[in-house]
């Protein structure tokens, strides 16, 4: 981002979440359809805070959006009200999806970063 | 649709009374109040003006004067028109968000009532919190009586609003001694009044979802400076012209004429007090009698904009006296009064080197009288005469005990 | 200049007083001004209210003065509080009591060679206001004594001050002012 000059900011240290006035309300936009600014959240990578990863597993998923809630950092991808996945980009690895997860088995675990979701589900444990 | 109200021509208000008439004049979108001595009746006439169907808004009544100032962000940054009042203990509550107001560029009007701070406690009129607020990146509006109390508060709402300046506003009066005084006040009507300040300009509304903004970001090293110098930036540049410009607008409507800096008999004038608030009126009284009855060439001078300061203003008013005398009606507390400071600050740089000496008085509403002000031009005369003080620099007036100065 | 001091007792309505001859004075065009001692004042406690009528614009902040009339509006505020303080030569006092002058000036001796005057304020408000509110009675009679204004002339003053009252209550007042006006001596 380039540092600007006290006579080059907007008064008031405000920020804009997008580059450019929508012609509708923000909500009606999907995500990866809108217009960011540099300096929303949106673009700034986060993804390497993480120590462990969430994996989905779209086999035992219900759908119940418990995640999709749950989810402090607005990293759990679901559209019309189907998961999809995990925002790997902002996602900070809290786990907080995994424990709210109603299925048995549940349908996100947590694994070591370095383990590709692949293997990960390969291993994924049986209903208790 | 509010109501309009009938007024008379002359009304005969308190400070308070005419400082919520501005405010429902001004139609505000959200007043978020805590009451307190002796602004109390400014919210409490507010509510009643509302409940009777006179103000379309919302009145949010809150738990405390920090939450009040934080109703009055919040909705200021969601794009209303917003004001509020208080005093003293209040305001002092109230400081850590009035940062938060001037650093987010929100136009909110503060309707000040000046009192003492404790302890020891105290509900009557000096100018702590006023001198409180002096770099909290506010614009500072003092009026001397209800008449300018009222015409100050309406013009905050011009003057703050404006997309140029977007600043908040205090709009101070004394507490008791103009808030409690009823006097003769000449209102516009609704329809001037509101036809004046104008409809509300929202500028970058939070509630604006085809343009969604954050408010209160964090900036540290990297980007916190260059925000705070803008701010300062646009006060020290962008206030002045515009205070003017709202003033001379005033002017043509009501006759009524406001100055940045208010001179009273400068022109020829050897010695000057300068004051804020009433003790302005009750001097300039005093003046006109040191004239008559002591051929002392005496003047006022005032500063009507107690921030952003003045300076270009205050050396021009004070480029032709001798001897200046600064009154402080709040307690120093280790140093010389604010605004002593401020006057040797601005005229140490001029050609004018007049003697300038440092006087307290009026502490926690202690009467200013005649007599004192009559004592303090003597004392300037004495100065102007010998070129240099001839009393101590920082004095106590009006004060019980062994006479207390210093330096 | 003119300089007003009312003694009263809190809940009494001298501010109130004060404000309506204020608000009466200003319709002549005359500049005023109605202010107060306060202060952590509870009802019933001694207080003082303060009126200035100038045909110039008031500049005198200062609560001091040494007033031109006082109006003493609690019978019992004769004896316990300062009324002839600051006084000057020409100070007329207008004190509401239910004894006569001599009887007045007898029972409290530092009203004696005063330009005194008595109403009893109180028993007036009692039988036409229905309440012990002794502050229109005593503009009535503040107009006996100064000739600020004929009766006639205040009481449709004072009716249009009032007009946020019942008509009731704006009936009571204007007798009220009315009889401490021809009852004043």
């Amino acid at each position: 981002m380039k540092y600007l000059g006290w006579d080059e900011l907007i008064p008031g240290a405000i920020l804009f979440s997008f580059k450019e006035e929508l012609d509708k309300d923000a909500s009606y936009i999907l995500p990866e359809d809108r217009p960011y600014a540099e300096t929303n959240s949106h673009e700034a990578y986060v993804g390497d805070w993480r120590v462990l990863k969430p994996v989905y597993n779209r086999d035992i998923c219900i759908d119940c959006q418990f995640c999709w809630i749950y989810c402090p950092d607005v990293s759990i991808i679901s559209r019309d009200k189907k998961m999809i996945g995990v925002d790997y980009d902002h996602c900070k690895g809290c786990g907080i999806c995994v424990e709210v997860c109603p299925t048995n088995p549940k349908s996100l675990l947590m694994f070591e970063e370095r383990i590709p979701n692949e293997e990960a589900l390969a291993k994924w444990p049986e209903k208790e | 649709m509010a109501e309009k109200m009938e007024l008379n021509e002359v009304e005969v208000w308190d400070g308070n009374m005419a400082a919520s008439q501005a405010m429902r004049q001004a139609q505000i979108d959200v007043v978020a109040a805590y009451p307190i001595t002796p602004s109390t009746p400014v919210v409490q006439n507010y509510g009643s003006f509302l409940a009777n169907g006179y103000v379309d808004g919302e009145f949010v009544m809150v738990e405390s004067e920090h939450a009040a100032m934080s109703g009055c962000v919040g909705a200021a940054a969601a794009g209303g028109r917003v004001a509020t009042a208080t005093s003293s203990q209040g305001f002092a509550l109230m400081a850590e968000v009035l940062y938060q107001a001037s650093g987010m560029r929100l136009p909110i009007v503060l309707v000040v009532v000046n009192r003492a701070l404790a302890a020891p406690l105290n509900v009557n009129g000096d100018h702590s919190d006023m001198y409180l607020g002096r770099d909290s990146g506010w614009i500072q509006l003092d009026g001397f009586n209800p008449q300018e109390a009222y015409d100050l508060t309406l013009m905050a709402f011009k003057i703050g609003e404006d997309p140029e300046i977007r600043l908040p506003v205090m709009s101070h009066q004394d507490g008791f001694i103009t808030s409690h005084t009823a006097e003769n006040v000449r209102p516009l009507n609704d329809d001037e009044a509101y036809e004046f300040i104008g409809e509300y300009p929202m500028v970058n509304p939070m509630l604006d979802l085809s343009k969604p903004v954050t408010y209160g970001v964090q900036t540290e090293e990297d980007w916190h400076f260059e925000h705070k110098a803008r701010q300062h930036h646009d006060l020290m540049t962008k206030v002045f012209g515009k205070v003017e410009e709202v003033f001379d607008a005033f002017e043509k409507k009501t006759g009524r004429k406001y100055n940045i800096v208010e001179k009273y008999m400068m022109d020829d004038a050897d010695v000057a007090i300068i004051a804020l608030g009433s003790t302005v009126e009750t001097t300039i009284m005093v003046a006109e009698k040191m004239r008559k009855e002591q051929g002392i060439k005496a003047g006022v001078v005032a500063p009507r904009l107690f921030r952003p300061w003045p300076h270009e203003k205050i050396v021009e008013a004070l480029s032709g006296v001798k001897a200046v005398a600064c009154l402080d009606r709040s307690s120093p507390n280790g140093a010389f009064g604010a605004l002593y400071n401020e006057v040797i600050g601005s005229v140490y740089q001029s050609d004018n080197h007049p003697v300038v000496t440092n006087y307290i008085y009026g502490l926690g509403g202690r009467d200013f009288t005649v007599e004192q002000a009559e004592e303090i031009y003597k004392e300037l005369a004495a100065n102007a005469e010998a070129g240099k003080p001839t009393t101590p620099l920082q004095q106590f007036v009006g004060l019980r005990g062994p006479k207390l100065s210093f330096y | 200049m003119l300089e007003i001091r009312w003694h009263s007792r809190a809940g009494q309505g001298a501010v109130t007083g004060a404000k309506g001859l204020g608000d009466v004075v200003a319709r002549t065009g005359k500049y005023v001004q109605a202010f107060a001692f306060y202060g952590s004042a509870k009802r019933g406690a001694a207080m003082t209210a303060y009126n200035r009528i100038d045909d110039e614009v008031i500049l005198n902040h200062q609560k001091f003065m040494h007033p031109d009339y006082v109006l003493v509006i609690d019978p019992g505020l004769t004896y316990t509080a300062d009324i002839t303080a600051y006084e000057k030569e020409e100070t007329k006092y207008i004190i509401t009591t239910h004894l006569s002058k001599e009887e007045l000036i007898e029972s409290q001796p530092k009203l004696k060679g005063r330009d005194v005057y008595v109403v009893d304020c109180i028993q007036i408000s009692l039988d036409t206001i229905g309440r012990a509110i002794p502050n229109t009675p005593m503009l009535g009679a503040l107009m006996k004594v100064s000739g600020m204004f004929e009766l006639d002339y205040f009481q449709k003053a004072m009716e249009s001050v009032l007009s946020k009252f019942p008509q009731k209550i704006i009936d009571a007042n204007m007798a009220a002012i009315e009889r401490a006006y021809n009852s004043v001596k």
